[in-house]
């Protein structure tokens, strides 16, 4: 096995998985929590609402 | 056969590059096209800017005299972590702060007409130089392929480069951008795999009993592992900053389009790259007589293809020329109407003067360089040879402090701009006239990229930042691209589950390009490093 074919190859297949790295811990770190919030924010209106609509029933 | 499919190729990008003139209603559409730039667009403008003559022509030339390996283990890799820093990092912050060029950031930064001044001769001068002496080599190699007198060629890409920009602007540059980048695909995916089939894997590999060290990183040339080590560097400071990737980010819709850019865009920078240089190294098994060894892959797509196929290869030569040489010249014309003009004179102009303005930059651009490549006045040479790697040395320092240190602030700024420019010159013509010797691996630019550091220190230590900049620096720490795009997307119907798919679609693609990569390069490893 030539190491210094090696070499090339995984630098050439590292920058892939580097970038693909970096994109996903910004997505985890930057969007994971804003989506958690937005859906938090959602039910919670949800909720608002459906307990608006019982209390009209009633 | 060959020419006539050159010409036609040629046609068709000025007839698209004219077409898109509807498309510039105002000064935000010719500079970032209005930030509408999809996935595609913006990864095929990046693909395309990045793969320029010097890699077909220069780089392939040496990797088919001294192996494959020689620059691409590590110069290239340089390069490409650099493209990678240069869209996520910079281009990507420089976007959420609504940049439109570079010197727009250090106007925005600092607010001081001399830091706005100093960098925009560095982006000028480091442009043209770098750009002008790729569009001459390259030209000469194409005039000499299709026998087109090499004035008349120089011409005709005048009046092509004038339609791109002066009419389209960014829009032009970005749309034939994306076309040239699937004609330049072609080498990678048909040209180079035919040359590759043609001279064989076992025969590629046995090079190494008739080169020793063909496939090793010190090549046939046993260069020092200091050598390469100094390459990966050169190219990572130099990609990182240099505005040509940086600002083609600027056009994107949104952060997901420059996510998903940082994954494909990124991919094809060595996909695109290193097959060639596999293909360079076929070429010595089937002819090892080139000479110049600029010609490898020429002579590779007209000898070793069918004509159609060697029409392409040219179109693709002359692509690679077009892409890189339209973004260089778009920018300085930008840089001369926006940076200069509007903002440096200061002249209060309305959207029509601002959009007639940015067109007269363009035309005045490529008129300048029309000129430049017919007479190759001896002093271009001279600029090349810093035009490269000024933006290592003048930028990126003051980029990343301004990014991240709360002391930075114009006058640490202006020091480390001018010392490190200075000291680059300074050293290499000591190194070049032999005044000075330095050790193997160590050159001109690691010195002055410790002085541009050192200088911004001390200067930055011994002075303090205005209020202007230390107000614009906690904005800026409070800027993100996430933010304004998530911002964007709730005020839309489903804003949410359009950000859930979007967050869905960039994880898939970041693992099918991963595992796509793997399987490229796993492939090459067994057939050229394995047995």
């Amino acid at each position: 096995m030539n190491i210094e074919v090696l070499i090339l190859f995984i630098n050439a297949t590292l920058v892939t998985v580097l970038s693909s790295v970096v994109v996903i811990a910004i997505l985890r770190k930057q969007y994971l929590p804003a989506i958690r919030k937005a859906e938090q924010e959602e039910q919670n209106k949800e909720r608002y609402n459906s307990n608006d609509d019982q209390e009209n029933l009633n | 056969m060959a020419v006539t499919i050159f010409v036609i190729v040629l046609l068709l990008y000025v007839v698209i590059g004219g077409i898109l003139t509807r498309f510039v209603k105002n000064s935000d559409d010719f500079y970032v096209m209005g930030g509408k730039g999809s996935t595609l667009l913006i990864v095929g403008t990046l693909a395309a800017t990045y793969l320029s003559a010097t890699t077909l022509l220069g780089i392939a030339g040496q990797s088919y005299a001294e192996g494959p390996l020689v620059i691409a283990a590590l110069g290239s890799f340089g390069a490409w972590l650099g493209t990678l820093l240069a869209v996520i990092y910079v281009g990507r912050k420089m976007k959420a702060l609504g940049c439109k060029t570079m010197p727009d950031y250090f106007e925005k930064r600092f607010n001081n007409k001399w830091v706005s001044v100093v960098a925009t001769l560095i982006m000028i001068v480091g442009l043209i130089g770098y750009g002008v002496t790729q569009f001459i080599g390259a030209g000469l190699v194409l005039s000499e392929m299709t026998n087109i007198n090499f004035e008349l060629l120089v011409v005709l890409f005048t009046i092509a480069l004038i339609v791109f920009t002066a009419f389209g602007g960014m829009y032009g540059v970005v749309v034939t951008d994306t076309i040239m980048f699937f004609t330049m695909l072609a080498i990678s995916v048909v040209i180079a795999p035919m040359i590759i089939g043609q001279a064989g894997f076992d025969q590629m590999k046995s090079l190494s009993e008739t080169i020793p060290g063909y496939w090793t990183i010190a090549g046939a040339e046993n260069r020092p592992l200091g050598w390469s080590i100094s390459q990966f560097l050169v190219w990572i400071l130099f990609f990182t900053c240099i505005p040509a990737l940086v600002s083609r980010v600027f056009p994107a819709k949104n952060d997901f389009v420059i996510l998903k850019t940082a994954i494909i865009g990124v991919f094809f920078a060595p996909f695109m790259q290193l097959i060639v240089f596999i293909a360079a190294g076929g070429m010595q098994v089937l002819d090892p007589n080139i000479t110049p060894t600029d010609n490898a892959m020429v002579v590779g797509f007209m000898e070793y293809t069918p004509p159609a196929v060697a029409g392409i290869g040219l179109a693709a030569l002359m692509a690679s020329i077009m892409s890189t040489a339209s973004t260089l010249f778009v920018l300085v014309g930008f840089a001369l109407s926006r940076d200069v003009y509007e903002k440096i004179f200061e002249k209060d102009l309305d959207e029509k003067q601002r959009l007639s303005t940015a067109r007269i930059g363009q035309v005045v651009v490529a008129v300048i360089i029309c000129i430049i490549s017919i007479f190759q006045p001896s002093a271009i040479y001279w600029i090349s040879i810093y035009a490269g790697s000024i933006f290592a040395v003048g930028w990126l320092p003051t980029i990343v402090a301004s990014f991240e240190w709360k002391r930075m602030n114009s006058k640490a700024a202006l020091v480390s701009m001018i010392m490190g420019v200075a000291t680059f010159i300074l050293f290499g013509e000591l190194i070049r006239v032999g005044v000075i010797t330095v050790p193997e691996g160590v050159d001109e630019l690691m010195i002055a990229i410790c002085f541009s550091v050192g200088s911004l220190i001390v200067a930055a230590l011994l002075t303090k930042p205005n209020s202007y900049e230390l107000q614009y620096y906690s904005k800026m720490k409070q800027t993100s691209m996430a933010k304004q795009t998530i911002n964007e997307f709730l005020k839309k119907p489903n804003g949410l589950a359009e950000i859930k798919k979007q967050y869905k679609q960039i994880i898939v693609t970041a693992v099918v390009v991963t595992l796509i990569s793997v399987g490229i390069w796993g492939y090459f490893f067994i057939q050229l490093g394995l047995g």
